[in-house]
C-alpha cells in the first residue's frame, strides 16, 4: 500500500503543483483512497490514489499532467469528518501517515528499573496471597446452612377414618414446624398420601419383606411391618420433586399421577408410565388405637434410582 | 454534511455548560465517536435487537430498584410484601407487571438477537469473542429469569425453583453440592430466598453490566458485520452512520417493546397464587411460558430413568451451549449468506420448530390434567 506523507511535495508529469495536506480513507477497506493536494494558495484538490505513480520519501509523483489536477473541482471539506469524530476500529493498524513518530520522554526514575517482569509477577503473587486466605472462609461462609441433621420425630397427620375405600390414595395434609437459622419458628403445609391396602396390594408392595428405615449411621429407626395395612407415601414425586395426585386415568384406572412431567404410579407406588426413575417413597407409619396416623417426615432426592434421604 | 464540532462561540447557558464540559472531557468527540459509526450496507430493522435489549435492561433495573422499596426478601414477608405492592402501593401493580413482562420481553429479544447474529453469520471470525460474551449474557438473562421467579414466594415460584434446583442436582459428582449450595439447605426455604435475592439484585446485574460493556466494546473493535450478500461497492454505496437512521429504527423498536410491555402489564396483570408451601394443593406446577417447551421435553420417555434424566436435565442443555460456544471455531467457512449455508438454516428452523411444537403440546396437555 502506498503511504504518502503529509507535507510531501506533489509532482505532476510536467511540474510541481503543491503539497499533501490531507489523506482520505475508505472506512470499510481502511485503504487511502484520495490525497488532498494544496496548490500553493490556489485551493485544494482531491486526487485519486490511482493517479499516484510513485511515493518517495518527501515526494509524491503523479502520472497525470498538472492541467488534469487543476481541472478537478475544489475539495469540499464539509463532506468529511476527521478520524477523531468517527468510530473506525483498527484504523491505525495499516496506516502510517503521521510525519514521524510522536514521542514522550521516559521518566528518569524508570530508566534504571531493570526487573520489570519480576515486579509484574510479584504483584500477581501478592494478589494471589491476598486471595488465598479469604477463599476458604468465603466458601465456608456460604456453605453454613447446606447440611442439616435429619429429624426423626413422629408427626400426627390425621385420623384413618378419613380413608373411605381400600387401595385408594388419600391425601393427608399436615403442618410441619420448621426453625430455619435465625428465623422465627414457622409452619409449612405438607402432605402425605396414605393407602389402606387390601391383602393383595399389601403383598405386592412388601413382596413378603418388612421395610426397615435406618438413619445415616445405620441404626434402625423404624420397621413397617408387612402385615400392617396402612402405607404412607411421601408427597414428593421421585422424578423431579413436584407433588403427585390420585387420579382416574383413561386406560390405567386409578393411579398416582404427577401433573408436572406425567409420571404415573400404581397404588403400590410402582411406576406404570412416565419418566420417573424409581417407585414412590414409602414413609414410616404408625396408627394409634384411636386411629390417629403418625408418620416420620422424610424426603428423598428426586431423579435417582436409589433412595437418598435429604430431610 | 453537518460538522459535529461547532466552532461558534457559545451563547446560551446550555451551550456554555456543554462548552465547559467539552473543554475538559472532550464531550463532543465522545459523542461524535458514539454516533458516527459506519454501518456497512446501511441501517436495518434486523439490527435493532441489541439496542432494545439494553433498553429493556435499563427498564428492568429501574422497575427492579423501585420494587425493592417495598419488597422484603424473607420467607415470612416476601409474599405479603409482594401482595402489598400489587394491591396497595400506587401503581405497584403496574411496576411489578412491567418488571414481570419485561423479563419475558428480554428472553424474546435475546432469542431474536441471537437468531439474527446466527442467520447473518455474524459470529464468524473475527467476531468469535463477541459471540462468546453474547452467550454468557444469554446465560445471565436465563439466570435472572430463574432467580427472579422465586422472589414473590407464591406456589408458582416455589415449585419452579424446586424443580429447577432438582435439575441442577442431576449434574454428575457436583450436583448434590451445587443444589444444596443454591438452596442453602436440603429444601427451599429462607436461605434459598436470600441467595436468589442476592444473585438476582446484586451478582447478576453487576455481571450483566460488565459483560454488556465488554460486548459493546468488542462490537466496536470488530465493527459491524454488515449484510451477508452484495459486492463491496454495493455495500459501500449503502453505508451510513449509526446516527440517525439506525438509531431511529432502534428507537421505534424500543417504543414498540415499551408499549407491548405496558399493554401486557395492564391487560395481563400479575396475580399471585397461594403463598409458597411444600403442599401445592390443586396447583399444577408449570414453569414460565418460555420454558414450557423444555418442561414438555422432559416428559418424553427418552428422558426417563436416572440416566434419561441426566440426559434431559444436564447433558442436553450443556451440549447445546457447548455447540453454540464451539460454533465460530468449527464453522470457519467465510460464507455468511444464510441461503448458502443449508446446515445452519435447517438447524435453526429445526430448533425453532422444536420450541414451537413442544410449547404448543405442553399447552394442549394442560386440559388433560384437570
Amino acid at each position: 500500500m502506498l503511504q504518502p506523507k503529509l507535507k510531501s511535495k506533489v509532482r505532476c508529469t510536467d511540474r510541481d503543483i503543491g503539497e499533501v495536506t490531507k489523506v482520505i480513507l475508505d472506512p470499510l477497506s481502511h485503504e487511502i483512497s484520495h490525497l488532498v493536494v494544496s496548490m500553493n494558495g490556489s485551493g485544494e484538490r482531491q486526487v485519486l490514489m490511482t493517479h499516484v505513480q510513485e511515493v518517495m520519501d518527501d515526494l509524491v509523483a503523479l502520472r497525470v499532467p498538472s492541467s488534469d489536477i487543476v481541472a478537478l473541482p475544489p475539495f469540499k471539506r464539509d463532506d468529511y469528518v476527521t478520524t477523531h469524530e468517527v468510530e473506525i476500529s483498527h484504523l491505525e493498524d495499516n496506516l502510517d501517515v503521521v510525519p514521524g513518530e510522536i514521542l514522550v520522554p521516559f521518566p528518569d526514575l524508570e530508566k534504571d528499573v531493570k526487573r520489570r517482569t519480576f515486579f509484574m509477577n510479584f504483584t500477581h503473587v501478592i494478589a494471589f496471597l491476598i486471595g488465598l486466605p479469604i477463599a476458604y472462609p468465603i466458601l465456608r461462609f456460604l456453605m453454613k446452612p447446606m447440611y442439616a441433621p435429619f429429624d426423626n420425630d413422629w408427626i400426627a397427620v390425621g385420623n384413618v377414618s378419613k380413608i373411605k375405600h381400600d387401595d385408594v390414595g388419600t391425601q393427608f395434609q399436615y403442618n410441619k414446624k420448621v426453625k430455619e437459622a435465625y428465623m422465627p419458628e414457622s409452619e409449612v403445609e405438607k402432605s402425605v398420601w396414605i393407602l389402606k391396602a387390601s391383602p393383595e396390594v399389601l403383598e405386592k408392595f412388601y413382596e413378603d419383606k418388612d421395610q426397615d428405615f435406618r438413619d445415616a449411621s445405620g441404626r434402625l429407626i423404624w420397621t413397617n411391618k408387612k402385615e400392617f395395612p396402612y402405607i404412607a407415601f411421601s408427597g414428593k414425586c421421585p422424578h423431579l420433586g413436584c407433588a403427585f395426585k390420585w387420579r382416574q386415568h383413561k386406560t390405567l384406572g386409578q393411579v398416582f399421577l404427577c401433573p408436572c412431567h406425567l409420571s404415573i404410579y400404581d397404588a403400590t407406588g410402582k411406576i406404570l408410565d412416565g419418566p420417573a426413575p424409581r417407585a414412590l417413597d414409602a414413609l414410616p407409619i404408625r396408627v394409634s388405637a384411636s386411629g390417629e396416623v403418625e408418620i416420620i417426615d422424610m424426603e428423598f432426592k428426586a431423579g435417582v434410582k436409589n433412595q437418598v434421604r435429604i430431610i | 454534511m453537518q460538522q459535529p464540532t461547532i466552532s461558534n462561540e457559545p451563547s446560551t447557558a446550555i451551550e456554555k455548560i456543554v462548552a465547559f464540559l467539552d473543554a475538559r472531557v472532550g464531550l463532543k468527540e465522545i459523542q461524535a465517536k458514539m454516533l458516527n459509526e459506519p454501518i456497512p450496507g446501511g441501517s436495518r430493522w434486523a439490527y435493532v435487537f441489541g439496542s432494545i435489549l439494553l433498553f429493556i435492561f435499563g427498564m428492568q433495573a429501574l422497575t427492579g430498584i423501585l420494587l425493592m422499596f417495598y419488597y422484603v426478601p424473607t420467607a415470612d414477608h416476601a409474599y405479603a410484601s409482594t401482595q402489598y405492592i400489587i394491591h396497595d402501593v400506587d401503581y405497584g401493580w403496574f411496576l411489578l407487571g412491567y418488571h414481570f413482562w419485561g423479563s419475558s420481553a428480554m428472553v424474546v429479544c435475546v432469542i431474536a438477537h441471537m437468531s439474527q447474529v446466527f442467520l447473518w453469520g455474524a459470529y464468524k471470525p473475527p467476531r468469535e469473542l463477541l459471540w462468546l460474551v453474547g452467550l454468557a449474557l444469554f446465560g445471565i438473562v436465563i439466570g435472572f429469569g430463574f432467580t427472579g421467579y422465586l422472589l414473590p414466594w407464591d406456589q408458582r415460584a416455589y415449585w419452579a425453583t424446586t424443580v429447577g434446583v432438582e435439575m441442577v442436582d442431576k449434574v454428575p459428582l457436583l450436583g448434590d453440592f451445587l443444589a444444596r449450595f443454591l438452596k442453602g439447605g436440603p429444601t427451599p426455604g429462607q436461605m434459598t430466598l436470600s441467595r436468589f435475592f442476592v444473585i438476582h439484585v446484586m451478582i447478576l446485574p453487576a455481571a450483566l453490566m460488565a459483560l454488556a460493556g465488554l460486548h459493546l466494546f468488542l462490537f466496536r473493535v470488530a465493527a459491524p458485520a454488515g449484510p451477508f450478500q452484495g459486492t463491496s461497492e454495493e455495500i459501500k454505496a449503502k453505508t451510513d452512520y449509526f446516527f440517525p437512521r439506525q438509531i431511529w429504527k432502534d428507537m421505534v423498536g424500543m417504543a414498540a417493546v415499551f408499549v407491548t410491555i405496558c399493554g401486557l402489564a395492564f391487560w395481563e396483570p400479575v396475580v399471585l397464587l397461594e403463598e409458597a408451601t411444600p403442599d401445592p394443593g390443586e396447583y399444577h406446577p408449570e414453569p414460565e411460558w418460555y420454558f414450557l417447551f423444555y418442561f414438555q421435553l422432559l416428559r418424553l420417555k427418552v428422558f426417563a430413568g436416572e440416566f434419561g434424566q441426566f440426559m434431559g436435565a444436564v447433558a442436553l442443555p450443556v451440549l447445546f451451549m457447548v455447540l453454540l460456544v464451539a460454533l465460530p471455531f468449527f464453522d470457519k467457512d467465510p460464507e455468511r449468506n444464510i441461503f448458502k449455508r443449508p446446515v445452519a438454516l435447517i438447524s435453526w428452523i429445526f430448533i425453532m420448530a422444536i420450541i414451537a411444537i413442544f410449547t404448543v403440546s405442553s399447552v394442549i396437555n394442560r386440559e388433560f390434567l384437570d
